[in-house]
C-alpha cells in the first residue's frame, strides 16, 4: 500500500501558491494510504481545470477524462470493474457545469465510487470565469455586471436525486477532509464530497478566511447524518446563506447526509459481478442466438 | 407459370397500411414461414416516424434464387387500408392480386384504372373473421396473412406453425385466435375466384438459412467478439442494437448502460475499455456528433471502442426512418486534430456479423477507435443468410504488457507499430495515466506542451495507421475480373447493385463491383487498379454530393467516369441501377423490366 509520497509522480503540482487544491491532493493521498489500498487496487479519473490537473501530479492507475466528462467513464469503471475503488475528482465548472446532466443521472445510478468536487466557485484553468457555484452577482470576467443565476446548489442536488453519502468539506482543513474522505471511501454506494477550495487567484469574495470565519463541523453538534428532510433543509440553508455576514450564517462541513445499505446500480445487474475484460478471452458461443433466428 | 425474367421463380408482397396495424410483425412472420419452407427473402420495410398512423409498408420478395436486394414490383397487395391501393397500384405485375377488407372499400370503389381486367381483386372481410373468432383488431394483420397463402395455393401449415411458436409463452387462447384468424383468412381467399399465377410450393432439401436485419446481425457478432460493455442512447435506426443486446445482456453476462445521452454513451465506453472490457455503443448521425469530442479522447488517449454511426438523412434530425450514406466523410474527419482510426462499412447482414466482431479485435489491436459505418438500409431490414459461423470467430485483443514484469511501465511507450503495450488497472506497478490531454510516455501532460513531446506522441500514433492496413479486410470484389461496368461501392449500396448485376448479365452485359469494406484507411491501391483495368466505372452512393467519388479522386487521382446517387432517402433499388447501368452501357433498357424513375445521372 502506498504512502502519501509513493502517491506523488515527478511532476511537483504547478498549482499557485496557496491554492486549495495543495490540501486537497495533501488529504486525497492521505487517506488513500490511511485506506490500506495498494496501488491496484483503486483507479481514478480527473475532469479539465485546474483541479484535473493533479492527474499529472498523482501516481496511480488513473485516467483524465474530458471537461465535464469525469463521471460517465468512472461510473463504467465502476460498473465493469468491480474488483476496483474509483475516485473521480471533478471541478465545479467541469461537473456541476458543462458535466450537469452526468452529475444528476450519477446521482440517481448509485454506482459505488466517490466523487471529490474542487468546488471553487470560478473557472479556474480558463482564467476566472463564472462558474455554477458562484455567488449572485459576484462579478467575474464573464459577467462583468455580476452573476445573474442564482448559484447551483450541489449538496441539495444531490440529496434531491437521492445520494446515499453527501458530505461538504473544507480545504483549509486537512485533517478534517482525510477524516471525509475516508467515510467517503469506505461507503457502498456513490459520495459526493463537495470540497470549498479557495481559489486564490480568481475567487476574491470566497477566500480562506471568509470560510474560516463561517465554518463549523457537524460532527461538533448533534447533527443526525440519517435525517434526509433535515439534511435537505440544512442544504438549502447555507447555500442561500452564502452571501451573509459571520454572525448571521455558518456553513457547516461534515457529513449532512449518509444511508447505508441501499442496492448500488451494480447490485443490480449480474454482469457487474466480474470483471468485464474476462469475457473477452475467447469467442463468446452464439449458436443459441443464431439458432433462434431460423 | 409464366417466368418472368430477371426476376426468376419468386414472389414479391407488400403489406401497406397505418402505423399501429402490425405491418412489420405480419411481414416478419411471413417472411419465416417462407424462409422455414426453402426459399430466399429480403424484406425492406418503410415507415415515417409516426407511432400511429402515416403510411408503413413492408415489401417481402420471396426466391428460389438467390437474392441480394429488395425489388419494386409487387404481386400481392396486401392493403389494411384503403389508402393504401392507389399508393401501390402501379407496382402491381400482371396477374397481380389484391387482398382488401370490404370493410375499409368497396369492390367496385376500388380505381383500377389501366390495369382493370390485369389485376385480381381478393376481398377477404378481415374484420368480421377478427370479430368472429373472438380476437382483437390487430389481427386483421395475421387474418391477411392466412388470405395470401391462401390466394397463393401456399399451405397454412407454416403459418399454424410459426403462430404457435410465436405465442408460446402467452395465453393459449392468444395463439388459437390467431390461428383462426389465419385459417380463416386462408379459406376465405381460396374461395376467390382467380387464379394466381406465379405457384410457390415448399422445397425440401434446402440448407437452413436464418433470418436478419443488419442491427441484430451487428449485436450478435459484437457478443461473438466477446462484446463485455454497450452503451447507448436511442436513435434510429440504431436503436435495436440496445433493444437486442439489452434483452440478452443478463444472459450473456454484457453490461447494457441506456445512458442519459449519446455523450455519456461514448465516455462510459472509454473508461469500460480502460478498465480491460471491450466496448461498443452505436448511434445515428446526431448522436454522433454529440461523440465527436469522445471520438477524439478515444483516439489522443488510445482507447480501443467501437462505435457504430448509422447513419440516416441529415443534417440535423433529417429523415428520421430513412436511409442514406451521407455521413462519410463525417466519420473520417470528425474531432479535431489527427488521429487513427478505422472505418469499416458493411455491405450486408453477413458482414454486419462479421465486421462487428472484427472491429472489437481491431480497436484493441490498434488501441484506437473503430468505427462500424451502416446505414437505415443494412441496419433494419431482414434477409435470409447462411447461419453465423461462430467457429470463424478469432479474438485478439492486442499487445498487453505481461503482468508480473512491469516496472516503470510506459502507456504510451513508443514502439515501430506505434502501439504500445496495454496494462490495465489492477495490473500490479502499472501506474499510468491514461490522457485527453497530448503527453508523454508515461501519460503526463505537462511536458505535452514540449515541441518535441508532442511531435512524437502525434507521430507514434498515426503510425498505426500503417498497422492498420494490414488488419482491416481488403476490398472485395464481385463479378468477372473483365467487364463492361465496374461499380465502385461502400455499404449497403452493395446489395441492389449486386442484384442489378445479375439482371445486367441475363441481358449479356458484363459487370462487376468493388465492395469498399475499409473506408478508412482508405485502400486507394485496389480501388487505383481497379479503376485502371475498367473500361467504365460508376461510383454508386447514397449522398447527393458524391463524397466517396471525391475520395477517389482524391487518393487515387483517377476520375470515375459515371455516378448514380440518390439521397431521397430511399434505398437504391436494383431497377434504378440496372436502368441507369444499360442507359451507360448505351444501350436501351429492355421492355420487360418497368425501372422506377429516380435520380440516376448517367
Ligand atoms: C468542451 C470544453 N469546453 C471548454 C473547455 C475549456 N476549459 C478547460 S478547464 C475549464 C473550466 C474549469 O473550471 P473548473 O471545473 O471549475 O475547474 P478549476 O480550474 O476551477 O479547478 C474550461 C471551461 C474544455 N477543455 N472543453
Ligand atoms: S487558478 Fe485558482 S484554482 Fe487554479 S491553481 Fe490557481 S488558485 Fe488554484
Amino acid at each position: 500500500m502506498p504512502t502519501p509520497e509513493q502517491l506523488q509522480t515527478i511532476h511537483p503540482p504547478t498549482w499557485c501558491p496557496g491554492c486549495g487544491n495543495h490540501s486537497m491532493w495533501k488529504a486525497l493521498r492521505q487517506a488513500i494510504s490511511e485506506m490500506g489500498w495498494a496501488s491496484n487496487e483503486f483507479s481514478m479519473v480527473w475532469g479539465i481545470g485546474c483541479h484535473g490537473n493533479g492527474a499529472d501530479f498523482t501516481l496511480t492507475q488513473g485516467m483524465h477524462a474530458l471537461h465535464g466528462r469525469a463521471l460517465p467513464p468512472a461510473t463504467a469503471l465502476a460498473m465493469t470493474r468491480p474488483d476496483l475503488h474509483v475516485i473521480a475528482e471533478v471541478g465545479d465548472g467541469d461537473c456541476y457545469g458543462l458535466g450537469m446532466g452526468h452529475f444528476i443521472h450519477t446521482l440517481r445510478r448509485n454506482p459505488n465510487m466517490t466523487i471529490i468536487a474542487h468546488d471553487n466557485q470560478v473557472y479556474g484553468l480558463t482564467t476566472g470565469q463564472a462558474s455554477p457555484t458562484t455567488e449572485h452577482l459576484m462579478p467575474s470576467v464573464s459577467t462583468p455586471g455580476g452573476v445573474l443565476e442564482q448559484p447551483a446548489n450541489p449538496i441539495g442536488l444531490a440529496l434531491a436525486e437521492n445520494a446515499t453519502f453527501v458530505a461538504r468539506g473544507f480545504a483549509g482543513d486537512v485533517e478534517h477532509l482525510v477524516g471525509l474522505y475516508k467515510q467517503a471511501f469506505e461507503h457502498k454506494g456513490l459520495a459526493l464530497v463537495d470540497v470549498l477550495q479557495p481559489c486564490v487567484t480568481w475567487n476574491k469574495l470566497n477566500t480562506a478566511a471568509w470560510f474560516r470565519d463561517r465554518i463549523y463541523k457537524l460532527e461538533e453538534t448533534d447533527w443526525d447524518a440519517s435525517n434526509r428532510s433535515a439534511a435537505f433543509d440544512l442544504s438549502m440553508a447555507a447555500f442561500r446563506e452564502m452571501t451573509c455576514t459571520p454572525d448571521e450564517c455558518r456553513i457547516p462541513i461534515g457529513v449532512i447526509y449518509r444511508q447505508e445499505g441501499v442496492p448500488t446500480y451494480e447490485d443490480g445487474i449480474t454482469a457487474a459481478s466480474t470483471p468485464g475484460w474476462r469475457r473477452a478471452s475467447v469467442p463468446r458461443d452464439v449458436s443459441a442466438l443464431v439458432d433462434a433466428l431460423s | 407459370m409464366e417466368q418472368r425474367a430477371p426476376y426468376g421463380n419468386e414472389v414479391r408482397i407488400r403489406i401497406g397500411g397505418p402505423a399501429g396495424f402490425g405491418i412489420k410483425a405480419a411481414g416478419a412472420t411471413l417472411a419465416r414461414v417462407f424462409a422455414r419452407a426453402g426459399y430466399r427473402t429480403f424484406d425492406l420495410t418503410e415507415y415515417p416516424s409516426l407511432i400511429k398512423g402515416g403510411h408503413n409498408t413492408i415489401h417481402l420478395r420471396v426466391s428460389e434464387d438467390e437474392i441480394f436486394s429488395h425489388v419494386t414490383p409487387t404481386d400481392i397487395l396486401v392493403a389494411l387500408d384503403a389508402a393504401t391501393i392507389p399508393l401501390h397500384l402501379d407496382e402491381l405485375t400482371d396477374g397481380g392480386a389484391i387482398v382488401f377488407d370490404p370493410h375499409d372499400i368497396a369492390a367496385d370503389a376500388i380505381e383500377l384504372g389501366d390495369l382493370a381486367g390485369r389485376v385480381c381483386l381478393v376481398p377477404v372481410p378481415l374484420t368480421d373473421i377478427v370479430r368472429e373468432v373472438g380476437g382483437v383488431r390487430i389481427m386483421r394483420n395475421i387474418t391477411a396473412l392466412g388470405a395470401v397463402l391462401g390466394h397463393m395455393g401456399f399451405p397454412l401449415e407454416g403459418l399454424v406453425d410459426s403462430l404457435q411458436r410465436q405465442f408460446a409463452h402467452k395465453d393459449p387462447s392468444v395463439a388459437e385466435q390467431n390461428v383462426a384468424a389465419a385459417t380463416r383468412g386462408f379459406e376465405s381467399a381460396a374461395e376467390s375466384h382467380c387464379e394466381f399465377p406465379y405457384k410457390l410450393a415448399p422445397r425440401t432439401g434446402e440448407p437452413t438459412r436464418i433470418l436478419t436485419d443488419g442491427n441484430t446481425a451487428t449485436a450478435i457478432g459484437a457478443l461473438a467478439g466477446g462484446l463485455g460493455f454497450y452503451a447507448a442512447y436511442p436513435m434510429t435506426p440504431a436503436s435495436t442494437v440496445l433493444h437486442y443486446l439489452a434483452a440478452h445482456a443478463e444472459r450473456e453476462g454484457v453490461v447494457v448502460k441506456h445512458t442519459e445521452d449519446e455523450i455519456a454513451a461514448i465516455n462510459m465506453c472509454i473508461g469500460a475499455a480502460f478498465g480491460g472490457t471491450r466496448s461498443m455503443c452505436a448511434t445515428s448521425g446526431g448522436g454522433f456528433s454529440l461523440m465527436v469530442e469522445a471520438l477524439g479522447f478515444a483516439g489522443v488517449s488510445e482507447t480501443a471502442i467501437v462505435v457504430g454511426l448509422f447513419t440516416r438523412p441529415g443534417p440535423a434530425t433529417g429523415l428520421p426512418t430513412w436511409t442514406e450514406q451521407s455521413d462519410l466523410r463525417f466519420a473520417i474527419h470528425a474531432a479535431q486534430g489527427e488521429f487513427p482510426r478505422v472505418i469499416l462499412a458493411p455491405g450486408d447482414q453477413a458482414e454486419a456479423f462479421e465486421f462487428a466482431w472484427k472491429a472489437l479485435n481491431i480497436a484493441d489491436q490498434l488501441q484506437t477507435p473503430v468505427i462500424l459505418l451502416g446505414d437505415t438500409y443494412l441496419c433494419e431490414n431482414t434477409q435470409t443468410v447462411e447461419p453465423f459461423d461462430g467457429a470463424a470467430v478469432t479474438i485478439d485483443r492486442g499487445a498487453f504488457q505481461a503482468e508480473g514484469s512491469v516496472t516503470d511501465y510506459q502507456r504510451y511507450a513508443h514502439s515501430p507499430t506505434g502501439v504500445s503495450l496495454r496494462a490495465i488497472p489492477g495490473v500490479i506497478g502499472a501506474e499510468q495515466l491514461v490522457n485527453s490531454y497530448e503527453h508523454d510516455e508515461h501519460g503526463f501532460g505537462s511536458p505535452g506542451e514540449v515541441a518535441a513531446t508532442r511531435i512524437n506522441q502525434n507521430a507514434k500514433r498515426l503510425t498505426k495507421m500503417r498497422l492498420a492496413a494490414s488488419l482491416v479486410p481488403a476490398p472485395r470484389e464481385y463479378g468477372p475480373r473483365e467487364a463492361e461496368l465496374s461499380f465502385i461501392v461502400f455499404g449497403s449500396t452493395k446489395m441492389p447493385v449486386r442484384e442489378a448485376m445479375k439482371w445486367l448479365e441475363a441481358d449479356g452485359i458484363s459487370a462487376n463491383m468493388l465492395q469498399i469494406t475499409t473506408v478508412w484507411p482508405f485502400p486507394a491501391q485496389e480501388v487505383f487498379e481497379f479503376i485502371e483495368r475498367s473500361k467504365r466505372t460508376v461510383v454508386v452512393e447514397g449522398n447527393a454530393t458524391g463524397q466517396l467519388e471525391g475520395i477517389i479522386r482524391e487518393f487515387c487521382m483517377r476520375e470515375p467516369g459515371h455516378r448514380i446517387n440518390r439521397f431521397d432517402g430511399r434505398p437504391f433499388s436494383p431497377e434504378q441501377i440496372y436502368e441507369t447501368a444499360h442507359a451507360i452501357a448505351g444501350q436501351p433498357v429492355p421492355q420487360r423490366v418497368s425501372p422506377e424513375a429516380t435520380g440516376g445521372d448517367a
